[in-house]
């Protein structure tokens, strides 16, 4: 009996978490938001980064106190490491932050976009009279980043990068800042030859490696190179693409990047660099924080030169033509976009780049209105090359897929170590590209 | 399942004793005989000691002195900076408390729920027991990864997140079909005479569950709970999706803390927070060993 | 009696509560999960059904089989490797160190008590060849050979993987399987040994047959566990160099996380569940098989 009743009440029980389970699945994302109007500003981070919510918390005590009283700022973090895979939860359930940083792969961005989960920030700045507020430079990167005529996040942070350089060991062997890749070259065969290792990089995370490959290719084929590849005009593997992840490779075989650089991680990489272990360091200029630390940085701040990427002989960008990247920026909710976020976003656009500046040092892509007088010699190159750049450049897999991404810079410490060719590489990665 | 019952007794006891013909003694000989047992101990130690020695002595290093000293040099100093870092920036009394909060209760639902289940699974007499345990085994099969996205919903629109309710419920979900399962298996090694004679006293199920099942596989029971303490304990996957705030955070998901924004890792504090956690784990072991020792040699019933 | 032992409400109080929550929280997110299988999209843009081109996708995608084989290689090592070397390890447990046992057997099982950041961070350093040399390294230029790139060469960074699970895992196993050694009676060894029986001839003859149940569950344990990794591989290599350390559970969370394909995720998901499933009931089958021999 006992048997009978429990088959009958297991069978329809099965049917029933089948049936309600598919039904669950096809429904679309629906409920109630943590974005919506409950009187507050809510601001989602990853743990790692910690000037954002430093800032927005001086602004609300300072010159936000106003959109402070009415919408106070709730601030929360999450892991850096999976922070793609929370925000795209939250967004499922359609229940982003007012104020959240961005998507750290661009092509996850623009589904959120798509879903019109994010409000166009070229709009509302507009609206409140704040568009110039934003920096040309800052503005184009990120409107280059995330595709279409609209501003979708605001520039916390605007780094530019280039090669760092240990001034004393140039000096000590008799090479100048090289203006050219061949320069750069030889001035990696002089240094090798003395003893001294040319290049530290990362080659663990692989991007400090694609970020040569990239770099190359715009100074090569010029500044749209690498959009002709997103839009599907060009390949990575044709020749003259080739030649770039070539370029690079070479180094790596010629062991410029010193022994063992697939391991190396940004820890060891930066601490190299800093201790007098290697000549150049290919980094963003968000390591001037190391930089302008004293207990980290032995050789000195006044010893640290910065040379942008050199020119290509023949090519047809120019060495002006500055890489940047406006680090994780933030965006607002669309569905959270009251008029107290409005407030708050009408002063952030007003203050952020001064109290950013004058608290943590970072250059963020925000117009400056009292610019601190007393600069560290580092941080004051950058403001310099900032002003100056009549243009700037993306990075390599900055209009990659997901995919593309995590390819490309899984696979760079290959081309760091000599593993893989350029034509290889760039076969993965171009391959990587179309499927996503 | 015989082999519960004995690691039972061997992770309780640190020096248990198994009654074997008694070794004689033969002098230089014997020695020399012995020497390349010794030496492979002698090695199994230091492969297993020292690397665990070197993560303690991390807890005292600077960053400069993790990144540009050799692997093998001692702490210059025996500050406890890091340890002052791992409480005050670190906030990491919130987290032990929140990993407490969340993994004792559901490692109590996960062994209660459990050997009930077995028990009825096992010693009760029905049919579709053996289709419900299977049911219970396929959980065992299926990758975590596999039920986030549902799950997070769930939890979602339930308004559960925002607490620990959601890591809880998944502790104890996820920790249920490895339980039922060796817990099951336990109870078919157990005569089944014993549990008739129970009944035929004229106790009900539930009473011969509760005062005869029970004890009979309380060593079990230790054994299953150290298993899957170890496991929720040392979760990240679950913690990491399901935490969304700050104040939520446990000990595994705070570790992360101590990385920077561009991958920097900042190994001082990092191996102190671990230091503190493994200590922690160490004390409660050895606080539980004495408790079921004391409740052994009180003369409850061994399996 | 028979009723008392089929007594309904005992039945539904005892397995109602553990049936409920692991219907809800397992059951009905995994059938949940079957159904984003026949799906494309990610909950962001929305689900469409598209039939079974995920299935089809998954057969023809290289990505995928390079993951299969990884995890497939990284399974059968390990729970070979961790297996055995705990075998190894209960046998000196009880035949040679006696009474002594309890102390090295705690000393051994502690480091499956260490988080896998902890290790991971410690395995790094171990094996860092650049810029500071570690001490595999070292030793290795001791003897006059180069230092090796362990984690940005594909099969020298396999083996770390390897060996740092091992030198977790070997000491919990030691202890399992020592448990069911301790349990094979005296009077049987001694009988035995009395037969003339001794060394290998004994654990071949003796030992092994009867320790064979505590022999099974291990192995289940151990390939159900090991064709999940995922905490070790994306601590301490990340699936690289490339992609040649990246198991399922890590190409599934990539796939459906990083690149937002989330239905070809749940299908990638689902062909791990069915290469464990694949894999107990091989390993049920053919030990059942030696016991009707034996």
């Amino acid at each position: 009996m006992t048997t009978a009743l429990m088959r009958r009440r297991l069978l329809p029980l099965g049917a029933l978490l089948g049936a309600g389970a598919l039904a669950l699945t096809a429904c679309g994302p629906a409920g109630s938001g943590g974005g919506a109007d409950d009187g507050s500003f809510s601001y989602l981070g990853q743990t790692e980064n910690t000037t954002i919510i430093n800032t927005l918390e001086t602004l609300g005590a300072e010159q936000c106190a106003a959109a402070e009283k009415a919408a106070p700022l709730e601030s929360d973090s999450t892991a850096g490491t999976q922070w793609d895979q929370k925000l795209q939860l939250l967004a499922g359930q359609d229940a982003l932050s007012d104020l959240s940083m961005a998507a750290g792969t661009p092509s996850l961005m623009q589904q959120f976009i798509d879903a019109d989960q994010v409000l166009d920030l070229s709009e509302a700045l507009d609206d409140l009279g704040v568009a110039d507020k934003i920096l040309p430079a800052a503005e184009s990167t990120i409107k280059a980043l995330y595709g279409g005529d609209s501003l979708y996040a605001l520039p916390t942070e605007l780094n530019i990068e280039g090669f760092w350089y240990n001034e004393q060991l140039l000096a000590d062997n008799g090479i100048e800042a090289p203006q050219t890749w061949d320069e750069l070259v030889a001035a990696a065969a002089t240094l090798k030859s003395a003893g001294v290792q040319p290049f530290t990089a990362a080659g663990k995370d692989g991007w400090p490696i694609t970020r040569l490959v990239g770099d190359y290719i715009v100074r090569d084929l010029g500044p749209d190179a690498l959009k002709k590849v997103a839009d599907g005009d060009a390949k990575l593997t044709d020749p003259e693409y080739v030649a770039a992840a070539d370029a690079v490779a070479e180094l790596g075989a010629s062991g410029y990047f010193g022994d063992a650089v697939g391991s190396v991680d940004y820890n060891a990489a930066l601490n190299q660099f800093l201790t007098g272990g290697a000549a150049f360091f290919y980094m963003g200029s968000w390591a001037l924080a190391n930089f302008n630390d004293e207990e980290q940085n032995q050789i000195g701040a006044d010893n640290i030169g910065f040379a942008p990427f050199p020119e290509v002989e023949g090519g047809a960008g120019s060495i002006d033509q500055v890489p940047a990247n406006v680090g994780i920026p933030v965006m607002l909710s669309k569905k959270g976009y009251t008029d107290s976020t409005a407030d708050w976003l009408k002063c952030i656009a007003e203050n952020y780049g001064d109290t950013v500046l004058a608290e943590s040092g970072v250059v963020s892509g925000f117009a400056l209105e009292n610019p601190p007088a007393d600069l560290p010699p580092t941080t004051q190159i950058v403001q310099d090359v900032i002003a100056n750049a009549p243009s700037s450049v993306l990075w390599f897999e900055a209009l990659f897929t997901s995919k593309g991404t995590t390819v490309s810079q899984t696979n760079g410490g290959g081309l760091g170590n000599g593993t893989l060719t350029g034509a290889e590489f760039m076969e993965l990665v171009q391959s990587a590209n179309d499927e996503g | 399942m015989t082999s519960a019952t004995a690691l039972t007794e061997d992770l309780r006891t640190v020096a248990v004793s198994s009654p074997r013909e008694p070794r004689r003694r033969r002098g230089a000989r014997d020695f020399f005989a012995r020497l390349p047992m010794r030496l492979i101990i002698a090695i199994l130690l230091v492969v297993e000691i020292y690397p665990m020695l070197w993560m303690f002595l991390g807890s005292f290093k600077t960053q400069s002195e993790f990144l540009s000293e050799p692997f093998w040099a001692l702490p210059a100093s025996w500050s406890l900076d890091n340890y002052v870092e791992v409480f005050t920036t670190g906030g990491f009394g919130q987290y032990i408390l929140n990993s407490v909060i969340a993994v004792f209760p559901s490692l109590f639902c996960i062994l209660l729920f459990g050997v009930a289940a077995g028990f009825a699974l096992e010693v009760l007499v029905w049919k579709g027991r053996g289709t419900v345990l299977l049911l219970f085994l396929a959980g065992i099969m299926v990758p975590a990864q596999m039920i986030l996205l549902p799950l997070f919903t769930m939890y979602f629109r339930t308004g559960l997140t925002g607490s620990l309710w959601p890591l809880i419920l998944t502790y104890i979900a996820t920790g249920l079909p490895l339980t039922v399962f060796m817990m099951a298996t336990f109870f078919r090694s157990v005569p089944r005479e014993i549990f008739e004679a129970a009944t035929l006293d004229g106790a009900s199920m539930l009473r011969a569950f509760w005062s005869v099942g029970i004890p009979l596989v309380r060593n079990a029971i230790f054994t299953v709970g150290l298993v899957q303490f170890f496991f929720i304990w040392n979760d990240l996957l679950i913690a990491l999706t399901f935490t969304t705030s700050s104040d939520l955070r446990t000990i595994q998901v705070g570790l992360l803390n101590f990385t920077g924004q561009y991958g920097a890792v900042q190994y001082g504090p990092t191996f102190a927070a671990i230091a503190v956690n493994v200590f922690g784990t160490l004390a409660l072991y050895l606080f539980l060993n004495q408790q079921v020792m004391k409740g052994l040699t009180a003369g409850s019933v061994k399996g | 009696m028979e009723k008392t032992l089929g007594d309904k409400r005992a039945i539904l109080i005892l397995l109602g509560p553990a049936l409920l929550v692991y219907t809800l929280i397992m059951l009905v997110p995994i059938v949940w999960s079957l159904g984003y299988t026949v799906m494309d999209g990610n909950p962001i843009v929305g689900f469409q059904f598209n039939g079974f081109d995920n299935f089809v996708k998954f057969f023809g995608d290289p990505a995928a089989w390079e993951a299969v084989g990884f995890t497939l290689r990284y399974a059968l090592v390990l729970t070979v490797l961790q297996v055995g070397i705990g075998f190894l390890l209960a046998l000196l447990y009880v035949f040679w160190l006696r009474k002594a046992s309890g102390l090295i057997r705690t000393i051994v099982f502690f480091p499956v008590v260490l988080p896998t950041v902890a290790v991971a961070l410690l395995f790094q350093r171990l094996f860092e060849a650049a810029p500071t040399t570690g001490p595999v390294n070292a030793l290795l230029n001791s003897f006059g050979l180069e230092s090796v790139d362990w984690f940005g060469t594909p099969d020298a960074s396999f083996w770390i993987v390897i060996l740092m699970d091992l030198w977790r895992s070997m000491g919990f196993y030691a202890v399992l399987l020592y448990a069911g050694l301790v349990d094979i009676p005296d009077e049987l060894l001694e009988s035995a040994r009395l037969d003339g029986a001794s060394g290998w001839k004994l654990i071949r003859s003796i030992v092994l047959p009867l320790s064979l149940p505590v022999l099974l569950s291990s192995l289940i344990f151990s390939i159900n566990g090991t064709l999940k990794v995922f905490d070790t591989v994306v601590a301490l290599t990340n699936g690289g160099p490339g992609n040649a350390t990246t198991p399922l559970t890590v190409y599934m969370f990539e796939t459906s996380f990083t690149y937002g394909e989330y239905g070809y995720g749940s299908t990638v998901a689902l062909m791990l569940t069915i290469l464990c499933l694949l894999f107990t009931v091989f390993i049920f089958r053919s030990t059942r098989r030696d016991l009707t021999k034996g």
